[in-house]
């Protein structure tokens, strides 16, 4: 009965990795091109945006926190870590969503592009997990202890995040024309040239 | 408004309006709304006619969005008590009652509609969230102290 058993998971398993594999080699060649552009953007934006330390600086600066604490009544304080509490949840979940954009490219289309090592790209799958689980973790202690409750686990998601989309930047290297510079959102709306 | 201007003539043009014009509104708040006010609601383009007729229409348009964009990252960067400062001084000098003020901006919310073009959503928001809080703050100093005999 057991080897009966053992034989029935290994086909089970077998079958399962076959027909991941097969999912992986048909991705659509327009769906390719939306994937590129939009790891594009997400690199741009936790790269400009999310991850530059005078803003994350900005964001769970302390001498906000003691100014409202000293000088604020009750009502404004609480108003204040509401807020701050809001837009630290959005950062996490930013940066959580941008991660995963940069994930799902990295599975499916960045071996096409550069050429990774397996030990590489082992130890960026682990990178990405790692982040995306502590992003959960940063969400909650934000949800239930405030914002200003873990600045270390900060800069270390910041730190992690970085390091990923510099192994990113590389893979998608191929992709930093001037041309295509206006597709991936990095041109300014506001002016002129649209 | 379909040519590509020179970057030189952008920089320049820019650089005329900071030592011309925005050198007379010393807050990155005034700043930010009033370069908002030169950008056409519908077609989302600049206009400022003492510069257009100086470089192009082009370079003055992408001189003022250049601006913009500067003056709202100043606000970004601005700590939460710079903002409450800069915004009770942006209220005086607008000459409207600042009780009035401070009830028409939490009511109207006009800075939603003074932000550039292209901001990134979450530094708009954290710029919304740090106004709201300081508006409070601006509204708490308004109101008489409790006790207070009505005036």
């Amino acid at each position: 009965m057991i080897p009966l058993l053992l034989s029935l998971g290994l086909g089970l398993a077998l079958v399962f990795l076959l027909y991941t594999l097969v999912r992986r080699s048909h991705v659509p060649v327009e769906g390719s091109a939306y994937q590129l552009v939009e790891a594009r953007g997400s690199l741009h934006a936790l790269q400009r945006e999310l991850l530059p330390r005078d803003f994350i600086d900005r964001l769970f600066d302390r001498h906000d926190l003691e100014y409202v604490h000293n000088e604020l009544p009750a009502d404004i304080q609480r108003l204040f870590l509401e807020e701050r509490k809001r837009i630290s949840l959005l950062w996490v979940q930013r940066i959580r969503s941008e991660i995963l954009n940069l994930m799902h490219f990295h599975r499916g289309h960045s071996r096409f592009h550069s050429k990774i090592s397996v030990l590489t790209e082992i130890r960026l799958a682990a990178d990405f997990t790692v982040l995306l689980v502590i992003c959960r973790m940063l969400e909650a202690i934000f949800y239930f202890r405030g914002p200003y409750a873990a600045p270390r686990l900060v800069y270390s998601v910041a730190a992690t995040a970085a390091r990923l989309c510099t192994v990113s930047e590389q893979s998608l290297a191929f992709l930093n024309t001037p041309g295509l510079r206006t597709v991936n959102g990095g041109s300014r709306r506001g002016s002129a040239t649209i | 408004m379909t040519s590509i201007p020179k970057r030189s003539d952008v920089v320049a043009a820019a650089e005329d309006l900071r030592r011309r014009t925005l050198i007379h509104l010393p807050l990155a708040l005034e700043r930010m709304i009033y370069l908002a006010s030169t950008r056409d609601y519908n077609s989302g383009l600049y206009h400022h006619e003492g510069l257009a007729s100086r470089y192009s229409a082009e370079a003055a348009c992408e001189g003022l969005a250049d601006c913009h964009h500067e003056s709202f990252r100043e606000l970004l960067a601005a700590s939460l008590e710079d903002l409450v400062r800069q915004l009770q001084a942006y209220a005086d000098s607008t000459d409207t009652l600042a009780s009035n003020f401070v009830t028409t901006w939490q009511e109207l919310e006009p800075y939603r509609a003074a932000v550039p073009v292209g901001t990134d959503p979450l530094a708009a928001q954290f710029v919304f969230s740090n106004l709201k809080v300081a508006l409070a703050v601006f509204a708490s100093r308004l109101a008489p102290p409790p006790g207070a005999p009505p005036a």
